[in-house]
């Protein structure tokens, strides 16, 4: 008899469900799974808040399509797998959303990838997940995102440090998931770009000398040394180490260890041969208009993850109003739009997009989060530089391919 | 909306239904039956799915793995860690009372869930394992989704009916004797000690198999799968509220507490945008009121414990 009351109570809100969902044939919805609960909590609500204002600039600016409005259906992802499933496949069987924007960890991005997004041929813009796994998904060009991979920096580095002439180094890492994929990247495109990697080893965090260390990976006989660490941290008693006991000539570091610390603590006349790459502040016009908005929305532009999630779901509308709403045609018509070549699109410029894909004239969005050109497998190239230590602080001496 | 999508939806959540009734089941036999506090799910959860990841899938650098061995020999794999590692937590931690046991089995899932993310070479890492095959993988969305259910369901049915069975053999009895009365039952010559031990383990190994029905379903595991929330406190709240000591008590449960948890998002997105996030919240307080008016009111859960030979309960 109990059972009977469940199966009721269930049904009852299945059916409450069935009639809350009401349908207007113009509108356009759009999942965006944000891991409101769960460990990133803090993050979500920012993030969320600027997806939304670019669903806002679609809805103020015209609409999507024939004057549609877009909807953003919030889903909570919860930062683990089973729950961004669960979320997403919400989202796309009862709201029937064209796209998704989000999950928010990479393990939730790849779940919902596999066991919904993919199987339903949704189109899936993650703007906070940066595993490399994400790239060798299988994902019939449905699994996009806008923002570089954690193997990027690595690879570009290698590149960087080959093209001017290092061919052999040692590379010491620290012991955790950033460090060490890095490394591990910054290795696999060092030696396939015909690098020599003299010495290889991880270090643990704290400790008071590193000095064996060191002189395990000189022994190698390399004269430059890449550290995959932090420059506030284990880099800087790392870095201090080598110099002081002449392990090395030429030291090159990613951006964690670019820190300004660094440069007051060991002094600018000591670093004449210190190198760092690190993302580049891309000081765009599209930034400015994305952070005058946010901010009048009353958000913190610092947020991080802001810009990308911004993009995404830019991106999406941009995909959609392309398609003309063809659920088939959205991974190309992302393509078109995201990529040059096209009159170039800011950030907030709706209007101006639409009116130019009415004309039938090809866009390229410069997002706020960067250019977002895709690769082949949907992955974006981030903005990197090579600096130098100048004075107190670091210059840019060379931008990273 | 239409009717294909409502389908699609409930096979979805079929599926999940399926996995957390295993847990539930697996629970069941080591708290309904045996009264051992295992509040260390997630751990046996991961052991299985990570034995089964690494077994089955395409080979990746970096890590173990790759060895494309057929899906059953990842099942019956999963099913072997998740008991060979409870084995000797068992041995070591059974001497424990309840809540001892309690406090112990977090902390042994935690040391799982931080071995998972620090040892790289075994398993991935914080990048996890990913490649994992999917039985009817290939099908279209609906059909490949069907046909993970009907997996699901075989075995949640061929689980439940076999641990059904071993509960009404005399073995069952024996447990429940170990459970309500440990010092009875060894003064009539059981082995008290031996007897949880094999609870533990049976339970653990159920615990194990559902972990490797969620990693083939989802093709990928990474240690954000192994929250404690997520796969530890809900299926205790689904046993209590099914009712510990009843299989079917069990799988009710985890049918009840997984269709509330995923609905309830849907009534509460009705809520308007303004308090949107607030509201994802609201789920979790759902649970948290289903669980206490159930404890008040039905403390026994919704299908309670029947002895053998005594007459059912209304």
């Amino acid at each position: 008899m109990k059972k009977r009351t469940v199966a009721a109570v269930v049904g009852a809100m299945l059916g409450a469900v069935v009639l809350a969902t009401p349908a207007h044939a113009q509108d356009v919805k759009i999942g965006l799974m944000a891991a409101i609960s769960g460990p990133i909590a803090a993050l979500a609500p920012p993030m969320a808040a600027a997806s939304k204002l670019a669903v806002a600039h679609v809805n103020e600016q015209g609409g999507i399509l024939k004057g549609g409005k877009l909807e953003a259906v919030l889903g909570d992802s919860a930062c683990n797998p089973q729950n961004a499933t669960d979320a997403a496949t919400k989202a796309v069987n009862i709201d029937r959303v064209l796209a998704i924007v989000g999950p928010a960890c990479s393990g939730a991005v790849l779940a919902t990838a596999n066991s919904v997004a993919i199987p339903a041929g949704v189109l899936m813009i993650t703007p906070s997940g940066t595993s490399p796994e994400i790239t060798k998904l299988n994902d019939k060009d449905l699994v996009f995102r806008t923002l570089p991979s954690d193997d990027y920096q690595g690879r570009a580095l290698a590149r960087t440090l080959k093209a001017r002439g290092i061919d052999k180094v040692a590379v010491a890492y620290l012991n955790n998931d950033y460090g060490k994929g890095l490394a591990e990247s910054f290795k696999a495109e060092f030696e396939a770009n015909g690098g020599t990697i003299a010495g290889y080893s991880g270090h643990e965090d704290g400790k008071a000398s590193y000095r064996s260390e060191l002189a395990t990976l000189a022994r190698g006989g390399a004269d430059t040394l890449i550290i995959f660490d932090y420059g506030d941290g284990t880099g800087l008693s790392l870095l201090r180490q080598a110099l002081e006991n002449g392990f090395f000539k030429t030291f090159v570091g990613a951006d964690g260890m670019k820190s300004e610390g660094l440069v007051k603590s060991i002094g600018a006349q000591n670093l004449g041969g210190f190198f760092v790459s690190a993302p580049v502040g891309e000081a765009s016009a599209s930034l400015d208009n994305f952070n005058k908005a946010y901010k009048a929305a009353g958000e913190n532009i610092d947020a991080v993850f802001a810009t990308t999630s911004y993009d995404a779901a830019f991106l999406v509308a941009l995909a959609i109003e392309k398609a003309g709403g063809d659920k088939a045609r959205l991974a190309e018509s992302l393509r078109a739009v995201a990529m040059a070549p096209g009159e170039p699109i800011m950030a907030g410029e709706w209007a101006k997009a639409k009116q130019l894909i009415a004309e039938g004239k090809d866009i390229d969005y410069k997002g706020a989060g960067g250019d977002h050109e895709f690769d082949a497998a949907g992955d974006v190239p981030g903005s990197y530089a090579f600096f130098k230590v100048s004075g107190t602080g670091y210059e840019s001496i060379a931008d990273m391919k | 909306m239409d009717l294909l999508g409502l389908a699609n939806y409930a096979v979805f959540m079929g599926i999940l239904i399926g996995i957390y009734a295993l847990l539930a089941l697996g629970l069941n036999i080591q708290w309904g039956f045996t009264g051992l506090f295992n509040a260390g799910i997630a751990g046996f959860f991961a052991v299985g799915a990570y034995a089964s990841a690494i077994l089955t899938s395409l080979p990746a650098s970096g890590r173990l793995g790759g060895y494309e061995l057929p899906l059953v020999v990842g099942w019956l794999a999963a099913m072997a860690a998740a008991a060979a590692i409870a084995w000797p937590i068992g041995k070591v931690c059974l001497r424990f009372r309840s809540d001892y046991l309690a406090i112990a089995t977090i902390g042994i899932a935690e040391i799982i869930r931080l071995v998972i993310r620090t040892e790289g070479w075994l398993t991935g890492g914080v990048r996890g394992v990913t490649g994992v095959p999917r039985p009817f993988g290939d099908l279209d969305y609906m059909p490949s989704q069907v046909a993970y259910l009907a997996i699901v369901a075989t075995l949640v049915l061929v689980a439940y009916l076999l641990v059904e069975r071993q509960v009404r053999s005399p073995w069952g009895r024996m447990m429940r004797a170990i459970r309500d009365n440990e010092l009875a039952a060894a003064a009539m010559g059981k082995q008290v000690e031996a007897r949880r031990l094999q609870a533990f383990v049976f339970g653990s190994a159920l615990m194990g198999l559902a972990g490797a029905l969620f990693v083939h379903f989802n093709r990928s595991i990474t240690p954000e799968a192994i929250d404690p929330m997520i796969a530890t406190f809900l299926i205790w709240i689904m046993l209590i509220l099914g009712g510990s000591g009843n299989n079917r008590g069990a799988i009710l449960g985890a049918a009840v507490i997984w269709i509330i948890w995923s609905v309830s998002e849907l009534l509460t997105d009705r809520l308007p945008t303004e308090i949107a996030v607030q509201a994802k919240y609201a789920r979790v307080f759902i649970i948290g009121l289903t669980l206490q008016l159930v404890l008040r009111f039905r403390p026994e859960g919704i299908l309670p414990e029947r002895q053998p030979g005594s007459p059912p309960h209304r």
